[in-house]
């Protein structure tokens, strides 16, 4: 057996025990690694009716399949539980040292359950594993965390929750070496059981079946990599390359709590106005010859000091366009807060700007918000509102919920300014002129979400693999492209690869890298079968925690037209959305209210799971 | 000839770890890289690389008191695994820490015979080859 270790390990957090097991050969055969463990084991793991911040929850991590072989940008390592602010499906990628050190210490997967009484970290040191004490580090920030700890261990990697975990918000994050898995509150879930911190030495050599095969390929990868022009583009400006055309071109950006699909203010928070200012240097994940991090320092003013990896183009949109929000620095500082206290900034975007919605409305007043004035564009609000959610003082405590939950709780009509799937805040695209995205969003397992399918680039663009002549101004036949789109990315996170190398790792060229490293030689239609059955697993994950059809429905703001720009007049209806739906669970082989049939489950070899 | 290093251009994604100790020994371990890339927090990533003679005075072939270190003829300062008691004698001694133990061996830098793979995968120019 070659890149992988072939262990499991088990901690039980209440009672104190620590099991290590055996993967079955056949499992990486049928899973890869990474999403495919991860979409396997918790089925096996968590009950349905597990509540989220309970013991019975797990938090899963599994490094993609790649990870730890020199090919390039497959530095991914996913992290899955049961999500606090879905109540299903919740997973996050995040691109720290943490799944190499995992993979070198001997471990494919590391599956956490139970509730720690204190606060506790759990330190692997290749075959020795302890819980230990944590109370320490219990209050500390994100960075403070990780540095303390390789302080007391050198030489290892570390993934961490801040305050924001600590406090349950529905959405913080893990991190890992400053990067997050970022979505659907798995902080909070590490938060609940009280356990701060993993951290982990790995001495190990990842072994591959052919080495000589290996390297050919990186060089041959690393050269269509730098001659890209992403690599131009990303390498100066970072995920926020294309703002002003998202702006000007298409018109989805959402703005103002998506009430406009045009930033009018946006060149101030553009990269190419603030890299040259701001951006320091490159940062990359690990394994990345592509980086799309920046490292961003403010020297003087107001906010200076602030250091981050960032800002990416979904936070660019969350607490910047969303929030009406045209000062950088602001931006910035907001951004950093999130990483330092481990919140989503996606999710904290999308409820301060659901906020400032709410009080232009005249549904919040300044007596609900301590008198912060919320309007947007209050570049010192959104600051002040980070450290309120992330601390749940006064209005943060409920907008810590989602804008889901905080809606229930505030009422007069607040929901329908919520703008959400299934509980989880949207990320940067106005689906109401990119209508695939619109199912993307529905079809997600972990709720509004643009990377389970990534359909967003061809969508926007119109291309991509096999697909040609997309308008993303029509919602017909998007059922088979999404699910398409959705198995292909499945196989990314499987592997770990970033995708932002798609449209360079086709799916042709995974068969060259797998039989390399793994010696499994798989077609392209394999592949895709692999992928086919992880997305299916995820879906039954969900029908097992009482997913309906009816819960699946986009937030009231995508029927109001897009006021202005290249897609005015543009949303989606009632109609086109039952359509779409209808479409993709055609195209997925499962029932009109989203079952799951039982030949469906037998020919993905999943049937095991359907109890 | 020695792999220069321009740490302010760094990205930090260690590839070149990766790369280097595939190269040499058939896995992937960055600690049996002969580069290594040491993150302090968010703000750096420097490399640690050899310079063979170019900007120090070979203080790993004095430290070394088992022969184990040698300049070759090609002035390629090289570590002899089979004499190498992983005592870290060099390590400590080299200044620019480009030196490091690792399961009772020494690594570092030997410019892969004169095509240095870690500088062939970094993308960012923090690594070049000066003859």
């Amino acid at each position: 057996m070659t890149c992988w270790s072939g262990k499991l390990l088990y901690v039980d957090l209440s009672k104190g025990t620590v099991k290590k097991e055996d993967i079955p050969e056949k499992l990486y055969k049928a899973y890869l690694g990474g999403d495919g463990f991860g979409s396997y084991y918790m089925n096996k793991f968590v009950s349905g009716d597990a509540d989220p911040l309970g013991e019975e929850n797990a938090l899963i991590l599994a490094p993609g399949l790649l990870v730890g072989t020199p090919i390039p940008t497959a530095g991914k390592t996913e992290f899955f539980a049961k999500s606090p602010l879905t109540d299903g499906w919740g997973e996050g990628a995040c691109g720290g040292s943490i799944g190499l050190a995992l993979k070198q210490a001997g471990y494919d997967v590391l599956i956490v359950k139970g509730k720690s009484e204190k606060p506790c970290y759990l330190f692997i040191d290749n075959d020795d594993v302890e819980i230990r004490d944590a109370s320490h580090l219990w209050g500390r920030s994100t960075r403070e965390t990780e540095e303390e700890i390789k302080k007391e261990e050198n030489d290892c990697s570390v993934a961490c929750i801040g305050i924001g975990g600590e406090n349950l918000v529905r959405y913080a994050i893990i991190s890992s070496d400053d990067r997050q898995a970022g979505r659907g509150g798995l902080g909070a879930v590490m938060g609940s059981k009280k356990f701060k911190a993993i951290a982990v030495r790995g001495d190990n050599d990842i072994k591959m079946r052919d080495p000589e095969r290996v390297l050919e390929l990186t060089f041959e990868w690393y050269e269509k990599m730098v001659n890209s022009q992403a690599f131009k583009d990303d390498g100066q400006y970072g995920t926020g390359e294309f703002l002003e055309w998202m702006n000007r071109e298409r018109g989805t950006f959402p703005t103002r709590n998506w009430r406009e699909g045009v930033f009018d203010q946006r060149q101030k928070i553009d990269p190419y106005y603030w890299a040259p200012r701001y951006s320091v240097k490159n940062k990359a994940c690990p394994q990345c010859v592509k980086p799309c991090g920046k490292l961003f320092v403010i020297e003087k003013g107001k906010y200076r000091g602030t250091k981050l990896d960032g800002v990416e183009y979904e936070t660019l949109f969350s607490l910047g366009g969303n929030c009406g929000n045209p000062d950088i620095e602001s931006v910035a500082k907001a951004n950093e807060l999130c990483d330092l206290y481990g919140i989503d900034t996606i999710s904290t975007g999308g409820c301060i700007g659901f906020a400032m919605d709410l009080y232009e409305n005249g549904i919040l007043t300044k007596d609900d918000t301590d008198g912060i004035d919320l309007r947007f564009g209050n570049p010192d609000a959104v600051v002040e509102m980070v450290e309120r959610i992330a601390r749940r003082e006064g209005i943060g405590d409920i907008l810590a919920e989602g804008v889901k939950r905080a809606a229930e709780r505030i009422g007069k009509g607040a929901e329908r300014y919520a703008v959400h799937v299934r509980g989880m805040e949207p990320p940067a695209y106005d689906v109401r002129g990119i209508k695939g995205m619109g199912l993307a969003f529905m079809t997600s397992p972990r709720g509004a979400c643009h990377l389970r399918s990534g359909a967003y680039a061809l969508e926007l663009v119109g291309k991509f693999w096999k697909y040609e002549g997309v308008d993303r101004l029509s919602a017909k036949n998007k059922g088979q492209e999404i699910a398409d789109m959705e198995n292909f990315m499945a196989i990314y996170d499987a592997l770990g690869v970033c995708k932002f190398s798609r449209g360079l790792f086709l799916l042709e060229g995974f068969h060259d890298i797998l039989l390399a490293t793994t010696g499994m030689d798989y077609s392209e239609d394999d592949l895709l079968k692999i992928g086919e059955r992880i997305c299916n697993l995820k879906h039954l994950f969900n029908l097992k925690c009482g997913w309906k059809r009816e819960d699946v429905k986009l937030p009231p703001k995508i029927r109001i037209p897009i006021p202005d720009g290249p897609s005015k007049g543009s949303y989606i209806s009632e109609e086109e959305e039952r359509e779409m739906l209808d479409d993709y669970f055609r195209a997925r082989g499962w029932t009109r209210d989203g079952r799951i049939p039982d030949k469906k489950l037998r020919e993905l070899g999943i049937e095991e799971f359907a109890k | 000839m020695y792999v220069k290093v321009n740490a302010d251009r760094c990205s930090g994604c260690r590839e070149c770890e990766l790369v280097c100790s595939t190269y040499h020994f058939g896995v992937s371990n960055p600690k049996r890289s002969g580069i290594r890339i040491e993150k302090r927090g968010l703000t750096e990533d420097i490399p640690r690389v050899c310079v063979h003679g170019n900007g120090c005075r070979y203080e790993c072939i004095s430290a070394c008191k088992f022969d184990a270190i040698k300049k070759d003829d090609g002035g390629i300062v090289r570590i002899d695994h089979e004499k190498c008691v992983g005592c870290g004698a060099c390590a400590r001694a080299c200044p620019l820490n480009a030196i490091w133990t690792f399961e009772g061996k020494a690594y570092k830098c030997d410019l892969c015979g004169g095509e240095p793979r870690c500088v062939k995968v970094c993308s960012q120019g923090a690594l070049e080859v000066v003859r």
